[in-house]
């Protein structure tokens, strides 16, 4: 049954600062230059929005923080805490808090220097931690950054589909196409298999330097409002269908003692999310799928059913994925090649593309005049976006997803 | 509330700690030691040692000595070291090993998976080329000069029951 809410709410700002290596200030500046340049592109004030949620890992800078510098008096904020995935979820709890009457529009941010300072990679300070808790039986074992706790999901799914590092190649170097074309790109440069998989190695099998994303300073921010408040805003609205998470696999499977264990959350949350939407794969015509890695881009592809379980390697060769193929994804160019925020740019993309207002490299995208040629430093707007889909990934055990309209 | 040193690392195991201080008390007298459920109609063991059954819902559990062989389930060779700790150990491969008992129970696919590093007969990272996907292990401890002791696997001497799988690089 579609959900009782499709369609009531909607995003209605986007903003982020830029992508950089060297922000050279706080999260605090960072995440202020974000909620503000987020709340002016929906033609409001700080004055306006009356909720807020954050999400971090003790490495961001509060609300109570950002409502002071912006002059904003809130009726709702909460911090949660968490990375990946968090980003669909927190739609969805905006939604709950004005739903419940606790406020009427809620800025949603996240601010990292994830580079300069608590790096997203996990070296420096925290790798020279003290280790206790169930910490115990990863970290004494040389178990501590992103891609060293997914690889065994990673490692067996190569096993019993035949994956091979050529395949995830072919995200990274689809990516790059899109992300050539985005002058807000950490990593511009467009890149071949053979740069990808010549690239050392991170953990083998499953992970070369350039299958990783890019640890970047940023902040990102999104609007959410009800549909009726959406109306008179100044930018056209992204109407939210349909949103699950953080939803988990059984146990959340943080050790992987069930299987199988080459299966992700979309598995359990998709279903769910496309009967709430009322619409079908075929529906989707631009997705944002969690890039952290390539593999977590190929397993989600897979799990919330965009093509069979093991041909997921086959989809991302497909050219489908592609900036004019039959379902760009991440056509910012995601974490491989944008840079790295826990989620949000993704979403940021997709409300761009519902919009026809792609910030690319076409001299009037402000009056959504789009080329539509993807060659390098042209265009990325995708013609006649209504329907698009995110993906977000925690773990393989934990994701968030969201469905938007035009 | 002692703190452990591992290879530079600290290990804080506190006494309060109630789902890991047993597993490396149990390593302590080179014993490899699951939890297990304490009621009598289920007794299930559990892989990661949390603090109820996940199959029965009960609080009541005890430590259990378990064989330490088992199977290579997954598996990954770390080449960049996030911790340095490890840098003097990479390339290091770190395995997923599923114990011989209560495999495939209580659902197919369902087992008791265990971390830990592959480790030679000199209690060094084992050769990544020798890792599969499939191959048969034993557990070994690695002990510090100061009486901590930390479970690993290496490599037995058992035939695999399958296919061995390891992706060429």
């Amino acid at each position: 049954m579609e959900g009782r809410l499709k369609d009531k709410y909607a995003i209605v700002g986007v903003g982020e600062t830029e992508y950089s290596r060297a922000s050279g200030r706080s999260t605090r500046a960072l995440g202020v230059e974000a909620i503000r340049n987020a709340i002016y592109d929906a033609g409001l004030t700080p004055q306006d929005v009356d909720g807020m949620l954050s999400y971090h890992g003790g490495d961001s800078t509060p609300s109570t923080t950002m409502m002071h510098d912006l002059g904003m008096r809130l009726n709702f904020y909460m911090d949660c805490s968490g990375g990946g995935s968090s980003t669909e979820a927190l739609v969805g709890l905006a939604i709950g808090a004005i739903e419940a009457g606790m406020c009427d529009t809620v800025a949603i941010f996240r601010a990292m220097n994830g580079y300069s300072q608590v790096r997203i990679g996990g070296t420096g300070a925290r790798a020279a931690a003290p280790i206790g808790g169930s910490d115990l039986l990863k970290r004494t074992y040389g178990v501590a950054s992103a891609v060293q706790n997914f690889a065994f999901t990673f490692t067996r799914h190569m096993m019993e589909y035949g994956v091979t590092g050529e395949d995830l190649a072919h995200i990274k170097v689809t990516h790059s196409k899109h992300a050539s074309n985005n002058p807000k790109a950490l990593m511009k440069q467009r890149v071949t298999v053979d740069d990808v998989v010549n690239s050392r190695w991170i953990v083998k099998p499953c992970a070369h330097l350039l299958d990783c994303c890019l640890e970047t300073d940023n902040a990102t921010c999104i609007i959410v409002t009800s549909a009726e408040r959406a109306k008179d805003l100044r930018r056209p609205p992204a109407y939210i269908m349909a949103v699950q998470g953080r939803g988990v696999k059984p146990g959340g499977d943080f050790h992987y003692q069930y299987a199988p264990i080459t299966r992700v959350a979309g598995h359990y949350i998709g279903p769910r999310l496309f009967e709430l939407a009322g619409v079908t794969h075929d529906d989707i015509d631009v997705t944002g799928c969690y890039d952290a890695f390539t593999y977590t881009t190929l397993l989600q592809f897979e799990d919330y059913g965009f093509c069979e379980k093991g041909e997921g390697k086959e989809y991302v060769k497909s050219g489908i994925t592609d900036l004019g193929g039959r379902r760009p994804n991440n056509t910012s160019g995601g974490h491989l090649c944008e840079g790295y925020t826990h989620g949000m740019n993704m979403v940021i993309e997709n409300v761009r593309q519902i919009r026809g207002l792609v910030d690319d490299y076409c001299p009037n995208w402000e009056n959504g005049e789009h080329s539509y040629d993807y060659a390098e430093g042209g265009c990325r707007q995708v013609p006649n976006v209504n329907i698009t889909m995110n993906m977000g990934w925690a773990m393989p055990g934990v994701g968030s997803a969201l469905i938007m309209r035009k | 509330m002692p703190i452990y040193d591992y290879r530079g690392m600290a290990l804080n195991i506190t006494e309060l700690d109630s789902e890991y201080k047993g597993y490396f008390d149990g390593a302590m007298k080179h014993k490899l030691v699951v939890k297990k459920c304490s009621e009598m109609t289920c007794g299930m063991l559990r892989g990661e040692p949390g603090a109820a059954c996940p199959w029965c819902g009960s609080l009541n559990w005890e430590w259990q000595e378990v064989s330490g062989k088992g199977t290579i389930y997954s598996y990954q060779v770390i080449t960049h070291a996030i911790m340095p700790a490890f840098r003097d150990w990479v390339p290091y491969t770190v395995v997923l090993v599923e114990l011989d008992e209560q495999s495939g129970e209580p659902n197919p696919g369902n087992g008791l998976r265990i971390t830990a590093n592959l480790l030679n007969d000199d209690m060094e990272p084992e050769d990544p080329e020798n890792v599969g996907i499939g191959k048969r292990v034993e557990v070994v401890f690695l002990d510090t000069d100061e009486g901590f002791s930390v479970p690993h696997f290496r490599l037995s001497d058992e035939e695999p029951a399958g296919e061995v799988w390891r992706y060429p690089v």
